[in-house]
């Protein structure tokens, strides 16, 4: 292998050191931060800094408010994964049958995406509100107003289609870029073959859409584990610790019991669990890839 | 090249403003105030005055940022080691966090404080101020007592002619009201466990029975047991008949759907500009909370005071801190300036005299809705101190209210269970 010159090694790290210097600073650093937090028992400002070794992440073990956030996620993604893949490949299916304007339907539908969580969350508290038009029809339907954000089942399928609402035109324009680069011959030759609309989309859509669909389920797994705004306006976490998310309770030990150290090993358990899920997650969709003639 | 006169020149040149820069830097202070703009803009209006006053001063006021929150804001400055001289903004709970960890001032050790609160009329208020150790570490600036509005218009439909006084008569009404299809209240936080909305359906309550005695006193729960189970009970007997909801109807007691709800002083701006038909006297009326029916003769009569305050931080330069000591106790030895912050804020100052200070009787003549909050000053009590209060009033809620309400526990069971958790936190 040739070596590099003197001058181009310097001119190589002066291009590395810039992401470098921002990887140490907002990664690194926080990282080693946050485990020397963790050890301790501390407000970030008292003299006194307790070191309580494992005794945080024992505690954290132990907790009923984390065990409940360990659980939500997965509540959440049961309903939103689904939700949010239909939505977002309809969209997609949708905007791609156009053959003029895609470009401001996909924005139109990208929109939701842009707005804040907590006005989208204002939005969906007037809609469930017990005096709101679509709960005076429902109750006349079924004769009495949903409980919406009281009853656990019900807090949690708000959240995850509000949820699959927000993200689903960004998860459509990935779709869309994937359906595009399908080329038009497969469906020619599945069309001489006597396939019909439905078996091309799952014999050739799908499995073309491997990619794309990869991004997507890998994203929207990685998003379960980071919820916050939509419980934190709209139900607290509640009702009973149904939609209690992990952000929820690092947001809650950080910044109202004020203990940096508990809400670090909170954090870390938090982490841990998204790179265990994501792992499997990615495991399973490249086994279904490489059934599909991808390769890893 | 330089002559002896132009060197002589930029010498006094540079001496003069060294001299001015270093008087400037002795007297200068910063002073958050809440991330509130009624309030930024009287804080910023009394340095200009001060300022104008005295120009050897440099106060320089900002809003403190609110995200995460005001409480995240002031921990992250001090541990950054750029927290201002002072701040308003402190209820005694986020106090005595503050205070454990050694990072404020004991204001009653500083020159003049005796004649501050003599000045402002607060000896009596500032009682309940006192710190473990004995000394005042916030100066309380406004207390907003929790009262109760009745719609007496809705009331007088139901044949009703007197405002109900105990739990047992409030029920009675709220039967009356559900047969029109009113709900007596409605309020959402009953089911929700956030720590904060505890001061505003259980403290209100229980602090209307139990008076002067404390939640938690040091590390020991010192409640009055008999109390938190009444107003859980009533809270049973409430949800049991429907008679509350607990799901969200937007403003519901100024749009005609709950008859009943705790108001604090700072609704009545908001509906002068959006329920003009809401007027004190006509359409709705303000009480003290309610007791049960056996407390009617022994009840203490007391009610939750949101209250907050101002401190001064240990980690400010010792200049720093004179200068905005020297500001504030500027501020507060003139009434004016109390009755300048009720107008602009709405928040009633913390002073024994504000219903008969005849420097507020013009401003309450035409706030009438305020004299009630001004007369129950003196019967309103502040939060519990201790550094864990937001974990303590999570349990509170998680343990005890929120099953009650949902009727999955007995009152009985539900404060037991919560006692259990709350000494679990007290004893960490």
């Amino acid at each position: 292998m040739k070596r590099l010159s003197r001058g181009e090694g310097v001119t190589g790290w002066l291009f590395t050191i810039p992401y470098l210097a921002y990887t140490i600073i907002f990664f690194v650093l926080p990282f080693l931060w946050g485990l020397l937090l963790l050890v301790s028992e501390w407000n970030l400002i008292s003299p006194v800094r307790e070191f309580v070794g494992l005794g945080n992440l024992l505690e954290a073990l132990q907790s009923r408010r984390v065990h409940a956030a360990a659980l939500t996620p997965f509540k959440i993604m049961a309903l939103f994964l689904p939700a949010v893949l239909i939505m977002s490949l309809g969209i997609a299916v949708l905007i791609n049958s156009f053959k003029k304007r895609q470009g401001l339907l996909a924005v139109a539908f990208f929109l939701p995406y842009l707005a804040s969580g907590v006005s989208m969350s204002l939005v969906v508290k007037g809609v469930v509100s017990y005096t709101s038009p679509v709960n005076k029809v429902i109750s006349n339907i079924i004769g009495f107003v949903p409980d919406w954000l009281g009853t656990p089942s019900l807090a949690i399928l708000v959240i995850a289609l509000m949820i699959a609402w927000r993200f689903s035109g960004y998860y459509a324009l990935i779709f869309l870029s994937g359906l595009q680069s399908i080329p038009g011959e497969l469906y020619e030759a599945a069309q001489i073959d006597g396939a019909g609309r439905i078996k091309s989309f799952f014999k050739i859509t799908l499995p073309q859409l491997y990619p794309a669909l990869y991004s997507v389920i890998i994203l929207a797994v990685g998003l379960m584990f980071g919820v916050f705004t939509e419980p934190y306006m709209l139900t607290g976490g509640g009702p009973n610790l149904a939609t209690h998310t992990w952000y929820l309770e690092i947001y809650y030990q950080a910044f109202s019991t004020l203990r940096a150290g508990y809400a670090s090993s909170i954090a870390l358990y938090n982490a841990i669990a998204v790179f265990i899920v994501v792992g499997i997650v990615r495991r399973i969709m490249q086994a279904w890839g490489r059934a599909h003639g991808w390769e890893d | 090249m330089l002559t002896k006169k132009r060197l002589l020149t930029l010498v006094l040149v540079f001496a003069l403003v060294l001299t001015t820069g270093a008087a400037a830097w002795a007297n200068s202070a910063i002073f958050w105030t809440a991330p509130n703009p009624p309030q930024e803009v009287f804080w910023t209006e009394m340095a200009k005055r001060f300022m104008a006053e005295n120009p050897e001063y440099n106060i320089q006021v900002f809003p403190m940022a609110e995200a995460p929150s005001s409480e995240a804001t002031i921990l992250t400055a001090i541990a950054g080691g750029t927290a201002p001289a002072a701040s308003e903004n402190i209820f005694i709970g986020f106090g005595a966090e503050l205070y454990e960890s050694a990072a404020l001032v004991p204001l009653d050790t500083l020159e003049g404080w005796d004649e501050l609160i003599a000045a402002r009329n607060m000896e009596g208020a500032i009682k309940g101020w006192a710190f473990p150790d004995g000394h005042y570490y916030i100066l309380p600036i406004y207390s907003n007592p929790i009262l109760y509005g009745w719609r007496i218009d809705i009331l007088e439909e139901l044949g009703v002619d007197r405002i109900p006084e105990t739990y047992e008569e409030i029920i009675e009404v709220a039967r009356l009201a559900q047969k029109e299809g009113l709900f007596l209240m409605v309020r959402p936080a009953l089911g929700m466990p956030t720590w904060w909305e505890r001061w505003f359906d259980f403290f209100t309550l229980y602090n209307a029975i139990s008076g002067d005695v404390p939640f938690i006193t040091g590390s020991e729960i010192t409640a009055d047991d008999e109390a938190v189970i009444d107003v859980f009970k009533f809270y049973a007997d409430l949800a049991k008949e429907k008679l509350i909801l607990t799901q969200d109807i937007p403003d519901a007691f100024a749009t005609d759907n709950a008859i009943w709800s705790e108001l604090g002083p700072w609704t009545f701006p908001g509906w002068k500009e959006q329920y003009p038909e809401m007027v004190y006297g006509e359409t709705f009326a303000l009480t003290m909370p309610p007791i049960p029916e056996h407390h009617k003769d022994d009840a203490a009569g007391n009610t939750f005071a949101d209250a907050k305050g101002l401190v001064l931080y240990a980690q400010a330069s010792e200049e720093a801190k004179q200068a905005v000591w020297d500001f504030i106790r500027w501020v507060f030895a003139d009434p004016a300036h109390d009755l300048l912050w009720m107008e602009a804020t709405s928040l009633p100052p913390v002073r024994d005299d504000l219903a008969d200070n005849p420097v507020f009787a013009e401003y309450l003549a035409k706030a009438p809705e305020l004299v009630p909050y001004a007369e129950s000053l003196a019967f309103a009590v502040p939060p519990f101190t201790h550094s864990d209060f937001a974990d303590i009033q999570t349990v509170l809620s998680e343990e005890g209210l929120i099953p009650v309400v949902r009727g999955t526990k007995s009152p009985e069971q539900a404060w037991e269970d919560a006692k259990a958790a709350i000494n679990g936190i007290l004893n960490r």
